[in-house]
């Protein structure tokens, strides 16, 4: 078992089997260290959802355990909600009402005074908009006031779940921003979940990739990219990529397990840039086929399809 | 406990409140009962119980048509916080959940009680004459304060069971106007067909209805041994009723609180 210090979040061999017997969560276990961000990416449907589910106590764990700040989610809810903020996945604001009500309301159902209200509004550039109806608010101004609502209430802990999704790229990457920000003005600790693995790379201290409900790798974007190999060999490949993958086959080392996508393969490698260019250089690239090169650095997207990928392939093999 | 119910309070009146189209339109179909229609059909008839003024009657009988539908209709607020709305940074609140469902009845009762003032003001600005003590008064409020939160239960119940807004919608006219025809609130259920009259006998309408008419104009009126037995005393026959609808509001609120529950926690 685990070792369960008083962390912010301690979630050890959690698993949620909903009724139907769909498996949504199967026996994941992470930390969250005080002040961290820590990201729980995959794609749609890998479990990330009911995971903060079962943290924000909407849904109940068929096994394992969840702590929030020392409180177990089954049988302390309500002081394991009074250490969060939620921001969900979509919109969840009155949206007759203005910002500044929704704000209110929150300081009176979580007992926390209004006087931070102003601050937190102003610190997400809301301050002007405070008592425009919700309905005139677009999606990033929604999203923002529901970051400043939940941090109202001095949360340990903030939980968010996919907050740019839906939200256009440069929005996107403003909220990253915001949301860096105000972690180190208000010292919160956050969970964020998203299926945006770049975005997370360059925001988490440490992710958690889940692939149909099991963590696949746990550690700084960093470590997994460094793991991977620092840089990527993109080859655009026609429809049939098996002579560019027999030239690989027989390359010289420096090129790791290549990666099949739609029309093209990618090969990890830890070579720098220019040893990388001079070894594609020496292959028969051209005459296998391959229409395109190109070199990029590797991504948290790479390394998730490369475990993914790897993770399929052994699904597959006969026992 | 206390704050979260009146913050959740405040909050769900505030919205009932921000929809005065709503609740004018409500308000409209008794005013032109209390003030228009009932009044014609009296002089078109001339009564038709001795000692009974149709007028009263068939104003006391508008409470079961308004507050009923008020109470159904309140459940596609709650609907609308669970499908496209607040209803989960509710659920996240460190608040008892239980709390949630218990605001909102609190709401549909205060909307009730607005209602019901806002029927007998205008019966009694007609001219109408109710004859009541303070027991009995209690007797007709606590009738049509239960029939409501029955009411409410079924659509909370229904809100979590039932999933597409539409179903709902539809449901809303079926138990707001059915109910509301067969109970007697516009005429005695003597008058029904044999086969039809157990019908209303079970229907919560038909005991609030003949709560509010026994609170407010008097034993003969009131249409109690028209669901009891004759030698049951008049007392022990509003007893009874009570008892029907406050079950009715137990048995729903408790479908509701399971539903809710359910539906909230997966």
């Amino acid at each position: 078992m685990m070792q369960v210090a008083a962390r912010p979040l301690v979630v050890d061999g959690l698993i949620k089997t909903y009724p139907g017997g769909v498996r949504a969560v199967r026996g994941i276990s992470f930390e969250v260290a005080d002040g961290e961000i820590f990201g729980l990416l995959g794609p749609n449907g890998a479990g990330k959802t009911t995971t903060l589910g079962v943290l924000t106590t909407l849904v109940r764990p068929s096994g394992g355990r969840a702590l929030v700040a020392g409180h177990d989610v089954i049988r302390e809810p309500l002081a394991v909600r009074r250490a969060m903020g939620v921001v969900f996945q979509d919109s969840v604001l009155d949206n007759d009402f203005s910002g500044l009500a929704n704000m209110r309301l929150h300081a009176r159902l979580w007992r926390v005074p209004e006087d931070r209200i102003a601050a937190l509004l102003d610190a997400v550039g809301l301050a002007g908009r405070a008592r425009d109806s919700v309905r005139t608010y677009s999606g990033g101004m929604k999203r923002r006031l529901e970051i400043a609502r939940a941090l109202l209430g001095r949360p340990r802990i903030l939980l968010l779940d996919e907050p740019t999704l839906g939200l256009d790229p440069i929005v996107r990457s403003e909220l990253w921003e915001m949301i860096r920000a105000l972690q180190a003005a208000q010292s919160v600790t956050v969970l964020v979940s998203t299926h945006y693995l770049e975005e997370a790379q360059g925001v988490c201290d440490r992710v958690a990739i889940i692939d149909r409900g099991q963590i696949i790798a746990l550690d700084t974007p960093s470590h997994l990219v460094g793991d991977l190999g620092e840089h990527m060999l993109d080859l655009g490949v026609g429809a049939d990529p098996e002579p560019v993958l027999a030239v690989l086959r027989d390359a010289p080392p420096g090129l790791g397990e290549p990666m099949r996508t739609v029309s093209m393969v990618s090969v990890p490698s830890s070579l720098p840039a220019p040893e990388l260019t001079d070894l594609a250089g020496q292959l028969a690239l051209t005459a296998a086929g391959v229409t395109t090169i190109s070199i990029r650095p590797a991504t948290l997207n790479d390394v998730f399809l490369h475990l993914t990928s790897a993770a399929r392939a052994r699904a597959e093999v006969p026992a | 406990m206390t704050a979260g119910f009146t913050a959740l309070y405040r909050r769900r009146l505030s919205v009932s409140l921000s929809q005065p189209a709503a609740l004018a339109a409500q308000i409209l179909t008794p005013v032109l009962w209390v003030l228009v229609v009932g009044p014609a059909l009296s002089r078109a008839f001339g009564g038709f119980a001795h000692g009974v003024n149709y007028t009263s009657y068939v104003s006391l009988g508008q409470i079961v048509f308004v507050l009923p539908f008020s109470a159904m209709f309140a459940g596609l607020t709650t609907m609308f916080d669970r499908d496209w709305g607040i209803m989960r940074e509710l659920l996240v609140a460190p608040i008892r959940r239980a709390v949630i469902p218990l605001a909102s009845t609190a709401v549909v009762l205060t909307v009730a009680a607005g209602q019901f003032a806002i029927i007998v003001g205008l019966a009694l600005a007609r001219g109408e004459h109710f004859a009541t003590t303070p027991g009995r008064l209690l007797t007709a409020v606590l009738a049509a304060a239960l029939l409501s939160a029955g009411v409410y239960g079924l659509a909370e119940f229904l809100v979590f069971t039932i999933t597409k807004p539409q179903a709902f919608g539809t449901l809303i006219t079926a138990l707001g106007a059915t109910p509301y025809v067969l109970c007697g609130a516009i005429y005695p259920i003597a008058v029904l067909p044999a086969g039809i009259r157990w019908l209303t006998w079970v229907l919560p309408w038909t005991h609030t209805v003949s709560l509010l008419r026994y609170g407010l104009m008097g034993d003969t009126a009131s249409g109690l041994h028209q669901i009891w037995p004759d030698d049951l005393p008049w007392t022990g026959a509003a007893l009874l009723s009570l008892a029907v609808v406050a079950a009715f509001a137990a048995l729903t609120q408790t479908a509701a609180h399971r539903a809710f529950t359910r539906s909230t926690l997966r």
